[in-house]
């Protein structure tokens, strides 16, 4: 029993653990040139000396203060409109066929106007991250309000409680797991966002890091930049998982475990 | 304690309903219904599935408004919701975020938490008051939805069905619980049920509806507690059901 315990924890790393292994013997052997894929101890090493310069720490702070706002920004007016469109039918008939159409423009498809307009200044990327993490949050918040209860809801009105008592014991709560999710595809799409628009057009950041180094033939930070860019994902979903954790106890689905 | 926190209801509510209609679309549920109840008494409704049980209780709590006459509590004419009446649902309808006590304190202020434990208490289920609704059994949930109900020392208690999802055992129980609180606080209660053996064991009076009027009336004079088996109940319970089979369709 213990042993197989053991075996589940491990046993998700074993295979990438291979394939690091594998790939360090590859390029060790000239197998693989390091110019198309350098060691994971060349990786490491660039690691260490781009945050000993300070290099790394303010490229992943410039990354990260664009993802925060666009995500603050884009996730706190797709979440107030869908509130807004979920709970007024009035609102829901005035702006949800307009929400509706500008999802149906690709927002990474904005880029050359957003470089005209902007610049390759920050508001530019910050535009990009708002448009890309607004419909995720959008559409989800809508939707888990229009899907409340009606039962609970006629009960909540049978036990006396006032409309704020209505939407902050009954539909907000029912609506947070879909809300949760909304956030989820959001910070998924934050980053992708942010990839696109900090290759393109920057001076700082992540992105910027990359393409850098691609003109120098530095693949070892490109693919350090790569490698932080998914770790970035990981800690961001994380975070979710953990905020699901902590407010959904109730669900069944999201139990302890 | 738990006596004191559910005191016994001195005004219990006088419900009038006066030519009563209501109708969905070209649907005439109800028509021309007139029910007189006296403060405190335990009447039962019955009838086929689809004569508009729950319709007659959703007009009476104010859920829904009557298309022709009205619904007085007390002689006043009554439109707005809460205004003494709580309403047991087929469903429990529990809150799952919240956690049972906090669902048997729903529409309470927070000061109140000692009542709802008492009326926790009152239902046999104070020890799980700190659990998640999802973790507990049917009769549970409908033990807790109760306990919800009287916190608020309802003069008036309406119940849908409320045992209808219950196994035969978990009934019965309920059926007890359900009449010894009855006794205890002496609300006006309407019970709305398919089963009417139910009726007879727990109602003072029993009305069968039909064709959107109500076809029986039968005031069930046995003595309390009731005894299932009493030639009397079984007689009534026949006459009953030979009243519903026999009207055509
Ligand atoms: N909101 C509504 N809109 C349209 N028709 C309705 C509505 N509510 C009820 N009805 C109709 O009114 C009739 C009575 O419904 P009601 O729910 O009162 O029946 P019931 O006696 O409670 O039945 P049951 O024993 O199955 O619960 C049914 O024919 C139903 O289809
Ligand atoms: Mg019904």
């Amino acid at each position: 029993m213990i042993k197989l315990k053991w075996f589940g924890g491990v046993a998700g790393w074993l295979l990438p653990a291979a394939l690091i292994a594998a790939w360090a013997v590859a390029v060790q052997n000239s197998w693989l040139s390091s110019q198309i894929l350098p060691a994971p101890i060349d990786i490491v090493r660039s690691a260490i000396n781009l945050a000993a310069s300070g290099e790394l720490t303010a490229n992943i702070a410039a990354s990260a203060v664009r993802a925060g706002w666009g995500l603050l920004i884009g996730g706190g007016i797709g979440f107030l409109l869908g509130l807004l469109n979920g709970l007024s039918k009035t609102a829901e008939r005035l702006l949800d066929t307009t929400v509706q159409m500008i999802r149906n423009v690709p927002h990474l498809a904005l880029i050359p106007l957003v470089i005209i307009w902007f610049g390759i200044g920050e508001a530019g990327k910050v535009f990009l991250v708002t448009l890309g993490v607004f419909f995720p949050v959008y559409a989800n918040t809508y939707h888990g309000i229009k899907t409340s209860d009606p039962q609970l809801i006629e009960m909540g009105r049978v036990y006396g409680l006032n409309r704020w008592q209505l939407f902050s014991q009954i539909i907000f709560p029912g609506a947070l797991p879909s809300i949760l999710v909304g956030l989820r595809y959001a910070l998924g799409l934050m980053w992708l966002t942010l990839i696109v628009a900090e290759t393109i057009a920057t001076s700082s950041g992540i992105g910027y890091m990359a393409m850098n180094a691609r003109e120098f033939m530095k693949t070892d930070v490109v693919v350090l930049a790569i490698l932080i860019y998914a770790l970035l994902g990981k800690l961001a979903d994380a975070g979710v998982h953990f905020l699901e954790w902590r407010v959904l106890q109730w669900h069944p689905g999201f139990k302890r475990r | 304690m738990a006596t004191q926190a559910i005191s016994k209801n001195s005004s219990n509510l006088a419900l009038k309903l006066e030519q009563v209609g209501k109708k969905f679309g070209d649907l005439a549920v109800l028509e021309d219904l007139n029910l007189d109840i006296e403060p405190g008494t335990f009447v039962a409704i019955v009838g086929r599935s689809g004569c508009g049980k729950s319709t007659l209780l959703r007009l009476i709590s104010g859920l829904d408004q009557p298309d022709t006459g009205a619904v007085y509590y007390d002689g006043q004419v009554h439109r707005r919701l809460n205004g003494g009446a709580r309403v047991m649902f087929q469903e429990a309808r529990l809150l799952p975020w919240k956690k049972v006590l906090d669902n048997v304190c729903l529409g309470l202020c927070k000061q109140r938490k000692d009542r709802a434990l008492a009326a926790l208490q009152h239902v046999g289920l104070e020890a799980k008051a700190d659990e998640w609704p999802s973790v507990l059994s049917g009769g549970q949930r409908q033990r807790v939805a109760l306990a919800r109900a009287l916190v608020h020392e309802p003069r008036l208690l309406l119940l849908d069905e409320p045992l209808g999802a219950l196994d035969a055992l978990t009934r019965i129980e309920m059926q007890r619980l359900i009449e010894k609180i009855w006794l205890e606080t002496g609300f006006t209660a309407l019970l709305v049920t398919h089963d009417i053996a139910e009726a007879v064991a727990l109602a003072d009076r029993v009305i069968l509806l039909d064709g959107g009027k109500i076809d029986l009336d039968v005031a069930i004079d046995l003595p309390r507690p009731r005894h299932r088996d009493h030639p009397r109940a079984i007689e009534l319970e026949e006459a009953i059901l030979q009243r519903v089979l026999n009207k055509p369709e």
